[in-house]
């Protein structure tokens, strides 16, 4: 008989006890999370909560005051380079270069990755945008543009995804398609990070979220538990009575729920079953103590 | 690996400049109407004052020196004191004054009077012209009158610094450290737009999240616009023959002022925040940076403190170079100063930008 003697693989992501302050401002403050392989954290917060100063030292960009980073293993800034080549960046402005192409664009971005023989042809194709390869950006719209900078995080089939609002200013067809690539991404084994003030979209598309107000974590878990712990478990059945309606609770932990609800639903007039579950917004601003917007 | 992502962003920052039609339209401008302009100045100069003369008394040559270019002064012969006025009214035949001798100038002299002679001078003439006036008087006086001057002293003349007498700098000549250094300027203008640009879209922050360090960006920058720059002036250079005489040196000085400008265009890059903003911090160089080339126009105007200016010793070389013809060990102080110079503003120029960069 053997044993294996394998330790857990570690996460593709590491983060323990990571300050930065902006001069005097303390931008993140202790701040510890991990993202194994495979797997897709939301990052949800306000504006100015410490997303994107958390993109910014994961992607080399800033070198927090205290804390550790490790990613792949390595220790970032101290292997910047080498973790660089591993790393997909789509950053929330849409820092291309206006003049060139979108095909110029990533084939200029492959050469910086060192990737020899590259062609966008497939990746223009991925985001819907081999038709536009050979026009230049500056002729692309707002949401083309957010394709191309999605493209252009893939150019070197990355093992960590960094997302900042990567559906910003999308239409709801486009932004659907970034999700389904997201998440094709996360399925290949990319750990990926996305920030995000779109609640829909930290819920349908998070293995995890990591609630952060304030530079300060309050909670990560998954969107489900998340919204059993704090959310009601109930069922609202609303049916028609002559000229009005009656609305009917059903608290799902009570003896009979199952039987109740079935005579509910079996009744004539029924309207609308909802579920009480609560938002992440709802438990958002439970843990926060205010609302996402702003 | 560096070495091929350098090239790449020094290959977009190309494929960038290329396609700003503002750039190419500026740059073939500067390129077509320097070089005409450079060809259409003068490259002779004309030392010999002349000098119109009425002469009614004598239909010969008035004391020998009517002869054009003698000892660069000459003599135009009028028929009568009207038309030499008229002449030195409207500037013609190249005469910057006139001396009226009266008829009765041989009778009088031979009976020992003393004949009045009018100097008929125009508005603005040079005291120094004047003063060459009343002694030509005297010599065309003494030579009518076939009367040696009374006194005969002898004089030595000790020339300070290069003697240019009979091999003045030309006006072409005076222009061309003017002409390279304004096509140097206006690559800086070129350079520190594409920074700008690079910096405001924070394009350079995607460069940097892949494997580019910092120092590899700047290497780029700096390649490219030290590149861009000395192409287009040796480029302007041969075009208007700069490389005449001792072209390694005047290469050698063109790369130095390259490197200098190009230090200059990184730091107005770096603090420009739009195509106006960085126009003007690009001005706020070019006009003090163009002091030196301004004062070889006009030489000996400049004052002491034009010698601190960055450009100073590229302007001094290259006229030392192209107009005396020095040698390498005679521009040796001039060029070290440009070095000195040019490495300062390239390393202030990256210092300044990598701050800007690592603030986004």
């Amino acid at each position: 008989m053997t044993t294996s003697s394998n330790p857990a693989p570690s996460p593709a992501i590491d983060v323990a006890g990571v300050r930065f302050a902006y001069d005097d401002t303390v931008a993140v403050d202790d701040v510890s999370f991990s993202v194994p392989s495979g797997e897709i954290l939301g990052f949800l917060g306000p504006n100015g909560a410490g997303k994107s100063t958390t993109i910014k030292m994961l992607t080399g960009q800033l070198n927090p005051d205290a804390g550790t980073i490790e990613i792949l293993g390595m220790n970032m800034p101290g292997q910047r380079e080498t973790i660089q080549a591993r790393l997909g960046v789509c950053f929330e402005e849409k820092n291309l270069y206006l003049s060139m192409t979108g095909g110029e664009n990533l084939v200029f971005f492959a050469k910086l990755f060192g990737i020899r023989d590259f062609t966008p042809e497939p990746l223009m194709e991925r985001v819907g945008l081999s038709a536009r390869l050979d026009d230049r950006v500056s002729e692309y719209s707002k949401g083309m543009r957010q394709r191309l900078m999605m493209a252009r995080a893939l150019i070197n089939t990355p093992d960590v995804l960094l997302l900042d609002e990567p559906t910003n200013g999308l239409d709801p067809v486009s932004a659907i398609g970034i999700r389904d690539l997201i998440r094709g991404e996360a399925d290949r084994g990319a750990a990926v990070v996305l920030t995000t003030h779109d609640m829909h979209e930290a819920d349908t598309l998070s293995d995890r979220v990591a609630f952060i107000n304030q530079g300060t974590i309050l909670t990560i878990d998954t969107p489900d538990n998340l919204k059993l712990a704090h959310g009601q478990r109930s069922v609202r059945i609303r049916t028609r009575d002559g000229d009005g309606v009656d609305e009917l609770v059903i608290p799902l932990d009570g003896a009979g729920a199952g039987d109740r609800i079935k005579d509910a639903v079996s009744a004539e007039g029924l309207m609308t079953i909802h579920t009480e579950e609560a938002t992440l917004e709802d438990i958002f601003v439970e843990y926060a103590g205010r609302g996402l917007a702003g | 690996m560096t070495g091929s992502r350098i090239a790449a962003i020094i290959g977009k920052d190309l494929r960038e400049f290329s396609r700003n039609r503002f750039f190419v339209f500026i740059t073939l401008l500067v390129l077509v109407a320097y070089v005409a302009v450079f060809w259409f100045l003068p490259d002779s100069v004309d030392e010999t004052v002349r000098i119109g003369v009425s002469n009614t008394v004598l239909n010969t040559d008035v004391g020998g020196v009517t002869e054009s270019g003698t000892a660069g002064f000459a003599l135009e012969i009028y028929a009568s004191e009207e038309e030499l006025q008229t002449a030195v009214e409207e500037g013609r035949d190249g005469i910057v004054a006139g001396i009226a001798f009266p008829p009765d100038f041989l009778a009088s002299t031979a009976a020992g009077e003393t004949p009045t002679v009018r100097l008929l001078i125009p508005a603005g003439l040079p005291p120094e012209i004047q003063l060459l006036l009343e002694g030509a008087v005297s010599e065309i006086a003494f030579g009518i009158a076939g009367v040696a001057p009374p006194v005969d002293p002898i004089t030595k003349a000790v020339v300070l610094g290069t003697d240019r007498a009979g091999n003045q700098i030309s006006l072409r000549e005076q222009m061309l450290p003017m002409i390279l250094i304004m096509v140097l300027m206006v690559e800086t203008f070129a350079l520190s737009s594409l920074i700008a640009v690079e910096v405001q879209q924070r394009t350079v922050v995607a460069i940097l999240a892949t494997p580019v360090r910092i120092v590899d960006f700047l290497a780029a920058k700096g390649i490219f616009g030290v590149g861009l720059a000395l192409s287009e002036v040796v480029l302007l250079g041969l075009l208007i023959g700069a490389f005449a005489v001792n072209a390694p040196a005047v290469f050698v000085i063109l790369l130095l002022g390259a490197v200098l400008v190009t230090g200059f265009g990184m730091i107005a890059g770096s603090y420009g925040r739009d195509f106006m903003g960085t126009l003007l911090v690009s001005m706020l160089f070019m006009i003090p940076l163009m002091i030196p080339a301004f004062g070889a126009l006009f030489p000996g105007s400049s004052p002491t403190w034009v010698k601190v200016l960055p450009t100073y010793g590229l302007v001094e070389a290259l006229i030392d170079v192209t107009a005396d013809g020095e040698s390498w060990s005679q521009i040796a102080p001039s060029l070290l100063l440009l070095a000195a110079w040019g490495l300062a503003a390239f390393a202030a120029g990256a210092f300044i930008l990598k701050r800007r960069v690592a603030t986004l």
